[in-house]
C-alpha cells in the first residue's frame, strides 16, 4: 500500500509540528486560566501522557511489526471487534482532522483575512494537504524535514526580538496555591500529547525501526521544551493577562519593535506558522487516508484521498458552529475524548495482546513439553 | 481526481497502435546481391532524384567492374582520388587471393569496414563514408573518408565564465567525444552510441566512467532511449522531454551543458552524459535541484568566494520567485507590516496609479518577459533598439504617465536581474514561470497564499526524481556528509567523497587529510 520509507528523523520532524503547530496558539491562554502564573509547568506534567502514548504505540508495533492499529486491532480482539475499534479510530481521526482544519481557518480568518470566506481558507489548505498525501509518505517526510527550519528559526528570532520586553518577575509567585492548579492546567495540553499516537501510523514505514522509540521520546521531550519556552515567554511578556487573550503568541509578536523597521511582524509569523499547520493537517490526513484504506482492505489509499478531503472539510463545519464552540470543545471535550481513543484504547489493546500472547506461549510450551514427559 | 476516475476506467484503455508510416527508404536487412550490375541498379533506384549522390564507376585490374558511391560534400574527394582511385586503377596484376583480402592489403585507408547488407551500405553512404562496390563477392567496403564542414571549437555562448576552460562543445559528435576523451584519458571512459530517428538517424552517445557509475543507471538510460520512436531528433531537447521522470513538472530533471569541463566533472561524480549529434548541448543525468544552482566556476575559484556566491544565488533565486508576490501581498493585505515612513512613500507613489497592485504587477512582469524574449530572438543590431524602448516602457515613461508606481518598477527590475543569476538558463525559466501563479495567489490570499504556493512547490520538489535520485537530495532526504557541496563549497582538500546517490559505486575521490600544511617557513629559521 505504502511503498515509501522514511527515516526516524523524518518521523520526528513530522510529529513535532503535528503537536506544536496548534498547541502554541491556544495552550498558553488555556493553561493560564487554570494555573495563573504557574502555567509554564503544565506542559511538563502533561508530557507524561505523551511519553506513555509513544511507549504504547511502539510496544504494540513491536508485537505486530509492519502493521498499523487498524490492522493489528483485528488480530488482537478478533475480526469484528477489531473492525469496530478501527471504525472508532477512523471516525475520531476524520473528525479531529476536520476540527484542526477549522481551528486553523478560524485563526487565519480572525486575525488576518477578515473578509475571506472561511470555506476558501479551509478548502485551499485541504487541497494542498491532499496533494501531498496523494504524493505519498516519502514526500511528506522530506517536506517536513525542509519545513522544520522554516518553522523553527523565525520563532527563535521572534523570541530574541521580544527579549527587551521580557519581565522576568512575572514568574512570581511560584506555586502560590500548591501543585493542583498547574496539574489541572495540564489536562488540556494532555489532549494534544495524546496525538502522539499518530506515530503508530508512521512506525511501519521506518527504515531504522529500532530508533523509533528513541526518536518518539525525543520528540515528546522537544514538544515539551517548546511549550514550556513558549509559555514562559508569553508569561514574561503578558504576565497575568495571558488568560484573557485568544492567541497569546500573536499578542507577543506585536511587541516586536526592532530598529524602527521590523514592527508588526504578525503576518509573517502567521505565514510561517502555516507551514506547521500544513504538516499537522497532512499527517492527520495521511493517517486517516491510510487507515481508511486498510480498514476497507483497499490496495491503495490514493483513490480515497480526494473524497476524504471533501469529507474532512465538511466535518470541520458539521461539528462546530463557531470559534467559541471550538474553544469549548478543545477545553472540555477533546482532552478526554483524545485520551480515551488514543491512550486508553491502545493501553487496553496492549494488555489484551500481552495476555493472549502469554497464553499462546504457555500453550506452545505445554505442547512442546508434552512429548518430553 | 480525474486521474483516479481514469484508473477505474483503466481496464478499457487500449494502448494505441503504432500507426506511423516507416521510412520508405529503410530497406530490410537485404544482403547485397552477388551480381554487381544488380547492386548498382538497386542503389540507383534508392538514390533516385538525389542529385548530390555521386556514382563513379571504374575498372579494377583493368577488367573487374567496380564503383564508388558517395555524397558530394560529405566525403574527402582528394583523399579518395589519391588513395583509392589512383591505387586501384593503376593496379594491373591480378591477385591470387580473394578480392576483399587483396583490397584490405592494398588500400591505404585507415578506417575500412566490409559491408554485406544494403542497410549497412546506406548507413555508410549517409555518414559520408564512400562505398566501394565491386563485382564478384557480393559485398563492398565502407571507406572512412568522411569529411564535412564544421564549426571551429569556440567559447560557449550560454555558459560564460571568468576562470576555466573556454572550449565549448560543437555540433559534431566525434569532436565532442574527443574533447571528453582529451580531459579524461582513462579507458574507463566508456562511450556507447546508438542511432535514433527514422529519417535523421541521429547518433546519440551515452558516456560514463566505468567503475564510478551505477550500471543500473546506464541500463535505465539505454532503455528509455531505445523506447524513443520518432521521425527525427534535431536537438537534445527532444530526447530530454522523451526520457525525463516527470513530464508534468516545470523543473528540468536533466541538465544540459555545452562545456566539456562541466560534462567531465559530472562524469567524475558518477553521472552519465548523453551526447547528441548536431547540437552542442549535451545532457547530464541524473541531477538534483542544487546542480542547477551550481556553476562550474564555484569549484575553480577560492572556496570562500565560491560559498558566498552560492549563497547570493540562493537568496536571489528566492527573490526571483517571491519578490513580486511578496510586494503584492504586503501592499494589498498586510500594509501594517511596512514601517510607516516606507508605507507613506509607497502610498504616495501609488496614488496616481489606477490599477490594484496585482494587476500592476502582472502587467509589468509580462511586459518584462516580452522584452526579454524579444531580446533573445532579435538580430543583434536591433537588440539595442529593444533595450532602449524597454527602458522607456518599463521605466521612466510609464511612471511619469502615472500608469505604474516607481516601487513596482524597482521590484520588477530586481526580479529580472535575480532570475538571470541562475547559472542554468532552464532553471531560471522554470522559476520565472512559477512567479505568475505565485502573484495570483498573493493577490487573492495574501501572505497565506504565497506560503501555500511555496509549500506546494516544495512538496512537488520533494516528490520529484531524476532517474531515481531524489531531486532535493542531499537536503531532503538529508545526507549530512554531502551538505558540504550545498550549504557551502568545501575546499578541494575536504571534498573527499562523491555525491552518494550517483557515486555510491566508488565513494571516495581523493586521499584524506590533504589539507595544506606548509613545511617551509612554518618555523623560525
Amino acid at each position: 500500500m505504502e511503498k515509501g520509507k522514511i527515516s526516524s528523523l523524518q518521523m520526528a520532524f513530522m510529529l513535532y509540528p503535528t503537536i506544536v503547530a496548534t498547541a502554541i496558539l491556544g495552550i498558553p491562554s488555556v493553561t493560564a486560566k487554570f494555573a495563573k502564573t504557574d502555567f509554564w509547568m503544565s506542559p511538563i506534567f502533561a508530557s507524561f501522557i505523551g511519553y506513555l502514548t509513544v511507549y504504547l504505540a511502539v510496544k504494540l508495533h513491536k508485537l505486530y511489526p509492519g502493521q498499523t492499529i487498524i490492522q493489528y486491532s483485528e488480530q488482537i480482539i478478533g475480526r469484528w471487534l477489531g473492525k469496530i475499534i478501527g471504525f472508532l479510530f477512523l471516525s475520531f481521526y476524520i473528525q479531529v482532522t476536520g476540527l484542526i482544519v477549522r481551528e486553523y481557518a478560524e485563526f487565519v480568518v480572525d486575525s488576518f483575512l477578515i473578509d475571506t470566506p472561511i470555506i476558501v481558507v479551509m478548502a485551499s489548505m485541504v487541497l494542498l494537504c491532499a496533494f501531498v498525501v496523494h504524493g505519498g509518505l516519502e514526500g511528506l517526510g522530506r517536506g517536513a524535514l525542509l519545513f522544520i527550519p522554516v518553522f523553527l528559526i523565525p520563532q527563535i528570532i521572534l523570541f530574541i526580538l521580544v527579549f527587551p520586553d521580557l519581565e522576568f518577575k512575572n514568574i512570581f509567585p511560584v506555586l502560590a496555591n500548591g501543585v493542583m492548579p498547574p496539574l489541572k492546567g495540564s489536562i488540556v495540553p494532555g489532549g494534544w500529547y495524546t496525538e502522539f499516537f499518530l506515530i503508530s501510523f508512521l512506525l511501519p514505514f521506518l527504515v531504522d525501526k529500532k530508533k523509533g522509540m528513541r526518536y518518539g521520546m525525543m520528540t515528546v521531550f522537544a514538544v515539551m521544551a517548546t511549550l514550556v519556552i513558549v509559555n514562559l515567554v508569553v508569561l514574561f511578556v503578558l504576565g497575568p493577562t495571558t488568560s484573557s487573550k485568544v492567541y497569546p503568541l500573536m499578542n507577543v509578536a506585536r511587541y516586536i519593535s526592532f530598529a524602527d523597521f521590523f514592527e508588526h511582524m504578525e503576518s509573517f509569523i502567521m505565514a510561517i506558522w502555516v507551514v506547521g499547520a500544513f504538516v499537522k493537517i497532512s499527517v492527520f490526513f495521511y493517517a486517516t487516508a491510510l487507515g481508511t484504506a486498510q480498514w476497507l482492505k483497499l490496495t491503495d489509499y490514493r483513490p480515497i484521498v480526494w473524497p476524504l478531503g471533501i469529507f474532512i472539510v465538511i466535518t470541520g463545519f458539521w461539528s462546530i458552529s463557531n470559534s467559541m464552540d471550538l474553544e469549548r470543545y478543545n477545553v472540555n471535550a477533546f482532552p478526554f475524548y483524545g485520551a480515551v481513543i488514543q491512550t486508553l484504547l491502545p493501553l487496553l489493546l496492549l494488555l489484551i495482546a500481552m495476555i493472549s500472547n502469554k497464553n499462546k506461549k504457555n500453550k506452545q510450551s505445554n505442547t512442546t513439553d508434552a512429548p518430553m514427559k | 481526481m480525474i486521474r483516479n476516475v481514469g484508473k477505474l476506467l483503466d481496464k478499457r484503455k487500449v494502448k494505441k497502435a503504432d500507426i506511423r508510416q516507416p521510412d520508405q527508404d529503410s530497406k530490410p536487412e537485404d544482403p547485397l546481391d552477388a551480381s554487381f550490375s544488380r547492386n548498382v541498379e538497386t542503389f540507383r533506384s534508392i538514390y533516385d532524384k538525389c542529385s548530390d549522390v555521386m556514382f563513379r564507376s571504374f575498372l579494377l585490374f583493368g577488367k573487374t567492374q567496380a564503383m564508388i558511391i558517395y555524397i558530394e560534400g560529405l566525403s574527402d574527394i582528394g583523399g579518395m582520388e589519391e588513395n583509392v582511385l589512383s591505387t586501384l586503377m593503376q593496379e594491373k596484376t591480378v591477385a591470387s587471393q580473394p578480392l576483399h583480402e587483396f583490397l584490405e592489403h592494398k588500400l591505404p585507408v585507415s578506417k575500412m569496414k566490409r559491408v554485406k547488407t544494403i542497410a549497412e551500405c546506406i548507413e555508410s553512404i549517409s555518414a559520408g563514408n564512400p562505398l566501394l562496390l565491386y563485382d564478384g563477392e557480393g559485398d563492398g567496403f565502407s571507406l572512412g573518408l568522411s569529411k564535412w564542414e564544421k564549426r571551429a571549437i569556440e567559447e560557449p555562448v550560454a555558459e560564460g565564465g571568468i576562470r576555466g576552460s573556454r572550449e565549448g562543445f560543437i555540433e559534431s559528435l566525434v569532436v565532442n567525444t574527443a574533447q571528453l576523451r582529451r580531459i579524461i584519458k582513462s579507458p574507463a571512459l566508456k562511450i556507447q552510441s546508438m542511432k535514433l530517428g527514422d529519417y535523421t538517424k541521429t547518433t546519440v552517445a551515452i558516456a560514463y566512467i566505468d567503475g564510478l557509475v551505477d550500471m543500473s543507471l546506464i541500463t535505465e538510460i539505454t532503455e528509455r532511449l531505445q523506447r524513443i520512436k520518432m521521425d527525427g531528433i534535431l536537438e537534445s531537447g527532444y530526447i530530454e522531454e522523451m526520457i525525463e521522470d516527470n513530464p508534468y513538472s516545470p523543473f528540468p530533471q536533466i541538465m544540459s551543458t555545452e562545456r566539456p569541463d562541466v560534462a567531465s566533472s559530472s562524469l567524475l561524480e558518477g553521472r552519465a552524459i548523453i551526447l547528441v549529434e548536431g547540437t552542442p548541448f549535451t545532457l547530464i543525468a541524473p541531477i538534483s535541484f542544487f546542480s542547477l544552482l551550481q556553476s562550474q566556476e564555484d569549484y575553480y575559484q577560492r572556496y570562500m568566494v565560491g560559498t558566498v556566491i552560492r549563497w547570493l544565488r540562493y537568496v536571489f533565486m528566492v527573490l526571483s520567485l517571491l519578490l513580486p508576490s511578496l510586494y503584492v501581498a504586503i501592499l494589498t493585505f498586510h500594509a501594517e507590516a511596512v514601517p510607516t515612513a516606507l508605507l507613506l512613500s509607497m502610498a504616495a507613489s501609488r496614488e496616481a496609479v489606477p490599477f490594484p497592485a496585482i494587476v500592476e504587477a502582472l502587467i509589468m512582469e509580462i511586459t518584462f518577459e516580452a522584452l526579454r524574449e524579444a531580446g533573445v530572438r532579435l538580430p543583434k543590431q536591433i537588440g539595442s533598439a529593444v533595450s532602449i524602448v524597454g527602458a522607456l516602457v518599463i521605466g521612466q515613461a510609464s511612471v511619469q504617465a502615472g500608469l505604474v508606481s516607481a516601487p513596482m518598477v524597482i521590484v520588477v527590475a530586481i526580479t529580472g536581474i535575480s532570475s538571470f543569476m541562475m547559472p542554468r538558463y532552464i532553471a531560471g525559466i522554470a522559476i520565472r514561470m512559477l512567479r505568475f501563479p505565485m502573484m495570483l495567489l498573493a493577490g487573492t490570499l495574501g501572505l497565506l497564499g504565497v506560503m501555500m504556493g511555496v509549500i506546494a512547490i516544495a512538496i512537488h520538489l520533494c516528490n520529484l526524481r531524476s532517474f531515481g535520485v531524489p531531486y532535493l537530495s542531499p537536503l531532503a532526504p538529508m545526507k549530512s556528509r554531502e551538505l558540504k557541496d550545498v550549504l557551502w563549497r568545501a575546499p578541494w582538500w575536504m571534498m573527499d567523497s562523491r555525491p552518494r546517490l550517483t557515486g555510491e559505486a566508488n565513494l571516495y575521490r581523493e586521499s584524506p587529510e590533504q589539507g595544506p600544511k606548509p613545511n617551509r617557513g612554518s618555523e623560525e629559521q
